[in-house]
């Protein structure tokens, strides 16, 4: 239910300032682009390449974002991710592909419950846990390729793998079917913010033309996405998480079984990471033990980025996938404009910095004095025997 | 001991927040030195406002504040306790890995520390306030009772001549309050320092304060001589009306067939084996002092304490060990700490208390009705009179008395079989407090078992059919509230001999 009076609310910098990020930059880009005389910016190929770029670590931040709603946080998944990779690679060629991706998937699983199980029934700290898990397991990964490149030599399994994640999915009609149900729930449940999401994605993919498609990553990422968006805005699952992040206390006196969700949580995360090796294993059929390192980072990035909230019980994977965006967007186009990598980090270190500076102001002012609903100024002075 | 220049003055004191809420309309305010002066009202009369304004976190915006006759702006922290006064907040700001005398010094602004002359004249302080605790203790390892005595005597190390002390007893057990008001009474009459004592507490008001000012709605509405006033006028005052005085329960319902039963349940340490049976319509009074060993029964019943021993049935079936499938089976629990236990910070009145619904449907997975949940919470603020913009209002933003209220709201469903309160009105205003109460007293009378913590023993012996006595982590006697009063309570609760609480007995 959204009442007018929220208007500012929804659409303030706090709650709507990523998507705002996001539309400037890729404006500004085009900008740039076409004065440079440069081919266009918004076409459907390079809007492409920036959803598929950003999909592996935009999995990783949908998982990495239920995880701090619980108020816990794992460093592990790049290192679970190129765990992962590695079993899918060593693995795919003597036992076949899907029993592989199973392999890895199940080992991520492991870590994951080995995470959540010291942090939950040891009392250690998830930092702490987490980062010793993100040596250990890159550790580990060492010691399985024994320093060494594998890749997958057998052409029937490779070529499993590239149909598992460069299959190109044709979009402009189902982007245009999107924007059109998003646009008519809009204003069948009054949701303003839904609409303008609608807006923008016909406008898009209206610029990027009837030969706008995208790689299968991007695809698993939105079918992610859309699953967990459901579960966290619309489920009895969702809300307990949030209950659980915000006040564990409370939740436990309210009968939630907090060990079972917080556990949930890391599982969730190593296996979405443990999804993305898959995919980042299938990409070229081979893993170099230093795959994804530092990946982590640009994970937690993307989440803060989306507005949540390190100390749990706040977040959105919908805004923590826009980070995702706004981050390679960033990537894309220095690289496509030639604006010089060095700065780069620069400019992504002060974006991200910007926008927890933007959310924690804005968070002060949302939560500011109590407003009386109980005004009564009419209360005559009792001053009878009183010395005034 | 009237004298031409008060301490401290202020008249007409307003203060507008910039979202155009009113806190004070025009407060006048008269302090004296040597004597204690009461400040009572309801949440949200303005008391926290006019103590920040004290204390110099914010400042009024219009008015005058005279300090020792001379017209005063405080606008940051320092400036008023540089003049003399300083403000004793009821959550203490203490560092816990700090000692006690590096606690004390924190705010004082010499670079070099622990010098000797330092510690002597701290040492002289503490000495002063009877020895509370060791300056070498660790301010996290000291009892509650001890860190309020660090920041009174950091009040009195820092030279102050006023000080405001907000609720300090609301959270000590009954003898850390005896010294706390030892203290203040010493202070007053023997070192000539003004009090401003913020409370309540009518009996600690009555028994200690020489003058009363009462705020309601941002105003000033009475000042006396407490020895002009009794009880009853300052609670009707505080509300605004003549509170239905909530007297002891005339009719009591006939005992229904028994509903819990809680056999040989126990806590290693911490609770003794315990075994009682709460009947339909019934409500049991649990009375004990902080550290009797009352919250520790509640969360053994519960299921919240994993180390808890022994069984509890519910209408015969007997109830799982974890919080969840109590909760499931039908009890409901109003945790003591309603901002730590009680409530989630971040979500709003509706979502809170559909938290409670919830969790009684057990832990599938279910679509959430936002709509459902909505209703629920119009029907609970409007049945408990809960003062807000509406549902979508985060906890936070309430009064302690509104926010215990929804967390009260949370088990008002049809599917809460055995009601268990701890402490509900601690800490809340007298308003609210006889709000809840009466909703108590109805839904016993509807037919659902309570079980009431109660420190006030006033609200035992007016609500209970029956109440247990808890000490030293045990019950040590039961008690018909129509043969008891509250004095017999306070004896047996607290032990003839005031032993501290939770000492081995």
């Amino acid at each position: 239910m959204t009442r007018t009076d929220d208007l500012p609310r929804i659409f303030g910098l706090r709650e709507a300032g990523v998507y705002y990020a996001l539309l400037i930059l890729l404006f500004a880009l085009a900008a740039i682009a076409s004065s440079r005389g440069l081919p266009p910016y918004l076409s459907g190929q390079n809007l492409g390449n920036i959803a598929y770029q950003a999909s592996l670590i935009g999995i990783m931040g949908v998982a990495m974002t239920v995880m701090l709603i619980t108020g816990a946080f794992d460093l592990s998944v790049a290192s679970v991710a190129a765990l992962s990779a590695a079993v899918l690679v060593g693995l795919a060629g003597s036992i076949g592909f899907v029993p592989a991706v199973f392999a890895a998937l199940c080992t991520a699983a492991a870590i994951g419950l080995l995470n959540g199980a010291i942090v939950q029934f040891v009392g250690i700290n998830a930092f702490i846990v987490t980062l010793g898990t993100l040596t250990a397991v890159r550790g580990l990964v060492l010691v399985l390729t024994g320093g060494r490149s594998l890749m997958v030599e057998d052409p029937d399994v490779l070529a499993q793998m590239l149909a598992f994640e460069s299959t190109r999915v044709p979009l402009f009609i189902a982007g245009i079917l999107l924007s059109a149900v998003l646009l008519g729930t809009a204003v069948w449940k009054r949701r303003p913010l839904m609409g303008a999401a609608g807006l923008c994605i016909g406008a898009l993919i209206l610029l990027a033309g009837p030969g706008f498609a995208v790689a299968a990553p991007v695809i698993y990422l939105a079918i992610f996405t859309l699953i967990m968006w459901a579960l966290l805005g619309f489920t009895t699952i969702g809300r307990r998480l949030y209950a659980v992040g915000g006040n564990a206390e409370a939740a436990r006196l309210s009968g939630i079984n907090v060990h079972a969700y917080k556990l949930g949580a890391f599982v969730l995360s190593s296996v979405a990471a443990g999804f993305a090796g898959v995919l980042f294993g299938s990409r070229l059929g081979a893993i170099n033990p230093t795959a994804l390192q530092g990946a982590e980072l640009t994970v937690i990035a993307a989440a803060i980025l989306g507005g949540t909230s390190l100390f749990g019980g706040a977040g959105s994977v919908v805004k923590t996938v826009i980070g995702a965006l706004l981050l390679f967007t960033l990537t894309n186009g220095f690289n496509v404009l030639n604006l010089g990598a060095n700065y780069q980090g620069l400019i992504e270190g002060i974006v991200v910095v910007a926008a927890a500076a933007i959310y924690t102001v804005g968070g002060q002012r949302r939560v500011g004095k109590p407003k009386r609903a109980d005004t009564a100024p009419d209360a005559p002075p009792v001053s009878e025997g009183a010395s005034a | 001991m009237v004298r031409d220049v008060p301490l401290l003055a202020l008249s007409g004191v307003t203060k507008t927040f910039p979202n155009g809420t009113v806190a004070l309309a025009g407060v006048d305010l008269t302090i004296q030195p040597g004597r204690v002066h009461g400040l009572l009202g309801a949440n949200g009369a303005g008391k926290s406002t006019l103590i920040k304004i004290l204390s110099g976190a914010l400042a009024p915006t219009g008015g005058d504040i005279r300090w020792r006759g001379e017209r005063v702006s405080w606008t940051r922290p320092q400036a008023p306790r540089e003049a003399g006064v300083a403000t004793i907040y009821q959550h203490i700001p203490l560092v816990p890995t700090l000692t006690a005398l590096e606690n004390i010094l924190l705010d004082q602004r010499a670079f070099l520390r622990h010098r000797a002359d330092d510690r002597q004249r701290i040492g002289d302080v503490v000495a002063s306030l009877g020895h509370p605790f060791d300056l070498d203790d660790l301010a996290g390892d000291l009892p509650i009772g001890a860190r309020q005595m660090i920041s009174i005597a950091q009040a009195l190390a820092g030279g102050a001549d006023l000080v405001v002390m907000d609720e300090p007893t609301a959270s000590l057990a009954g003898d850390e309050r005896q010294t706390v008001y030892d203290t203040i009474r010493r202070l007053a009459r023997e070192e000539g320092k003004a009090i401003l004592f913020v409370s309540h507490f009518l009996d600690e008001i009555m028994a200690l304060t020489d003058e009363v000012t009462i705020l309601r709605d941002g105003r000033a509405v009475l000042h006396a001589e407490t020895a002009d006033l009794d009880e009853a006028r300052i609670a009707e005052t505080i509300a605004g009306r003549a509170i239905t005085a909530l007297g002891r329960r005339k009719t009591r319902s006939e005992p229904g067939p028994v509903r819990l039963e809680v056999d040989a349940v126990a806590s290693p340490g911490k609770l003794a084996p315990t075994s009682f049976t709460l009947r339909q319509g019934e409500i049991l009074g649990i009375a004990g002092v902080l550290g009797s060993g009352r919250s520790e029964l509640m969360h053994a019943i519960f299921g919240a304490d994993a180390h808890a021993t022994g069984t509890v049935r519910l209408d015969g079936a007997e109830i799982g060990r974890y919080t969840d499938e109590a909760v499931a089976a039908g009890l409901a629990l109003v945790p003591e700490d309603r901002a730590g236990q009680g409530f989630v910070p971040q979500m709003d009145i509706a979502r809170n208390v559909g938290l409670g619904v919830m969790a009684q449907s057990g832990a599938g997975v279910r679509r959430v009705d936002a709509k459902d949940e909505r209703r629920c919470a119009e029907n609970a603020i409007r049945r408990l009179g809960i003062k807000t913009p509406g549902p979508h209002a985060l906890v936070t933003e309430l009064s302690g008395g509104n926010a215990q209220k929804v967390v009260v709201a949370k088990w008002l469903t049809d599917r809460t079989r055995v009601l268990l309160l701890d402490e509900p009105t601690a800490g809340i205003d007298i308003g609210a407090r006889t709000d809840i109460l009466l909703l108590v007293r109805g839904l016993a009378d509807e037919g659902l078992p309570v079980i009431l913590v109660s420190s006030e023993f006033e609200e035992l012996l007016a609500i209970c059919d029956r109440i247990l006595v808890m000490r030293d982590g045990r019950v040590i006697g039961e008690a018909d509230p129509n043969e008891t009063s509250e004095t017999d309570l306070t004896l047996m609760a607290g032990g003839g001999d005031r032993a501290p609480a939770g000492a081995p007995a």
